[in-house]
């Protein structure tokens, strides 16, 4: 499944803002940052805590469970207690809507 | 079938399911009672402490409803007889000369057989929605009163309001079964099954029970929120095996308890292949002094699947034994949650309590969380857990390579060897071996 799929319009994430949306039978959380969309699954990979409900701080998601930090842009894990990155998904905007591409 | 007509789980449905039951003024109340609780109760959500690693936010309740009379769209095993074929076989009872059978599908009793002589010295064994018509009195003391909890949760009160298809079996005082009994509960795609079973052995009886469950499609969804409960009176011994093998799209919730009596002994064995998302709560109570439970699982998940199991072991009396061993081997992306207790009430001195979990990271992507627990308020107890996550070891592997095996067969073999020591500690052999079976399908798979 290599497809773009549709998560949200342009308007259900203002900038500087997050959401989390479910796709199939995942969930997602969507960043809008410095006018570009980036998008996460919404699992932080220390707990399994909700990675959308963090707080955003730049590029940088913070775990609200326990403090983990991961950069929005690809993912990569920044802060312990998580140890592996999370999923990252690519973004386009077509229109007024916003789509990722899950891996499979 | 249920999906076309289902609209969710309201007071509509609700009362046409009763309506369809005719049954004791008792069992209606009680489901009366639990459905208050259901509507009362919320879904947990992951704040809390049971559900924070289990994610059901794509949970839709409305899509499933209670359980109506209707025609089953598959067809039934060729090993229970007189059941259509199409349904998977039950693989636990293959090759096993069983004194009973019962069969239900899509949580609608289909069909029940008994040895003659068994009946006749009072063993009750079937459809609990029949049985529960004509030996009302003697199932009323046990139903979902002293084990399971309806208001536990949400989902243990829709259980209790709404179960059907269910199985009986009561073993009078002093009788020992010795054929193994085997109960199937079968679902077609995106059906609904809240079963119950009841396994109630007075004093000094004996039985072993074989129970599976499956979906007619590998892929099926559906929704099962089952319970099991069974109660061992008084030097009672159960030999319990229970095959988890539903569709790859099926939701699992289920409550599952054990009371075992004084000197009593219970040996419980799960395996859980199949389902989309499962969360199980497994609840041994040793309730009298001397009582002794051994408690073992095997997992092998793949693709998304997510298993979550919460055992406790609860020592409430002296001079009590547990001994837990979970073993899960994980595939693609997907996650077992083991959260295992020991609890050990300050009256439980003497207690010897042990839990294990190990698993077996067969990919980059699974992941495995195991967390176990002990609360002790006796003082003169021995009490221990272990757990492990692990990968294949290459160096085995390249052992069994160097010896002319594939990298594949290498890798199954291990598979293999690392729930031999789950099945080594069940002593029925053909149990043990049918067990195996179904595990071994799912290691031939595994590539």
């Amino acid at each position: 499944m290599s497809d773009y799929v549709r998560v949200c319009r342009v308007a259900d994430v203002p900038e500087g803002g997050q959401a989390v949306f479910e796709v199939g039978d995942r969930f997602v959380a969507v960043f809008h940052v410095g006018g570009r969309f980036y998008a996460l699954d919404d699992c932080c990979t220390h707990d399994g805590g909700p990675l959308g409900e963090g707080r955003l701080e730049g590029f940088t998601i913070i775990c609200p469970r326990h403090g983990a930090k991961f950069d929005i842009r690809d993912g990569r894990v920044l802060s312990m207690p998580a140890v592996s990155d999370t999923q990252c998904f690519p973004v386009k905007v077509e229109g007024d809507e916003v789509l990722v591409r899950l891996d499979e | 079938m249920t999906a076309a007509t289902a609209s969710g789980f309201t007071q509509e449905t609700f009362d046409a399911f009763l309506a369809s039951r005719r049954e004791p003024p008792w069992l209606t109340e009680s489901r009366r009672r639990a459905w208050q609780t259901f509507l009362e109760l919320p879904l947990p959500d992951r704040q809390h402490e049971e559900w924070r690693r289990t994610d059901i936010r794509s949970l839709r309740l409305e899509s499933f409803a209670p359980p109506l009379p209707s025609p089953f769209p598959g067809e039934a095993p060729k090993g229970y007889p007189g059941v259509r074929a199409g349904v998977p076989e039950p693989v636990l009872g293959e090759g096993v000369e069983l004194a009973g059978r019962a069969v239900a599908l899509d949580g609608q009793p289909y069909s029940a057989d008994l040895d003659p002589a068994l009946a006749a010295r009072g063993v009750l064994f079937g459809s609990l929605d029949e049985l529960v018509l004509g030996h009302s009195a003697r199932i009323q003391p046990y139903l979902l009163t002293r084990a399971v909890d309806p208001a536990y949760d949400k989902f243990a009160a829709l259980h209790a309001a709404c179960w059907s298809g269910g199985s009986l079996l009561l073993v009078p005082k002093g009788l020992a079964v010795e054929r193994p009994l085997g109960v199937l509960s079968a679902m077609s795609p995106d059906a609904v099954d809240l079963s119950h079973s009841l396994i109630v052995l007075e004093d000094g009886a004996e039985a072993t029970v074989l129970a599976e469950t499956a979906s007619t499609a590998p892929a099926a969804g559906g929704f099962h929120c089952g319970a099991v409960e069974i109660l061992l009176g008084r030097g009672a011994r159960l030999r319990y095996v229970n095959l988890q093998d539903w569709g790859t799209g099926v939701w699992h919730f289920a409550h599952h308890k054990a009371l075992v009596g004084p000197d009593a002994a219970l040996q419980w064995t799960i395996g859980a292949l199949g389902s989309r998302l499962a969360k199980v709560n497994q609840h041994v109570a040793l309730v009298g002094p001397g009582a002794h439970a051994q408690v073992n699982g095997v997992m092998f998940t793949d693709g998304r699947q997510h298993l979550s199991y919460h055992t406790l072991q609860h020592h409430e009396t002296p001079h009590g034994t547990s001994d837990l061993l979970y073993k899960g081997a994980l595939q693609g992306h997907s996650r077992i949650v083991w959260r295992g207790m020991i609890k050990v009430d300050r009256d439980a001195q003497k207690t010897d309590g042990y839990q294990r979990n190990d698993n077996l990271i067969l990919s980059d992507s699974a992941r495995a969380d195991s967390i176990p627990g002990l609360e002790i308020e006796a003082d003169d107890v021995k009490c221990s857990h272990g757990a492990t996550v692990g990968r294949v070891d290459d160096e085995q592997v390249f052992y069994a390579q160097a010896r002319g095996l594939t990298r594949r067969e290498a890798v199954r073999v291990i598979v293999a060897g690392f729930f031999q020591q789950v099945f080594d500690r069940i002593t029925l052999p053909r149990v043990r071996h049918a067990l195996g079976e179904a595990i071994g399908r799912r290691i031939r798979e595994f590539e």
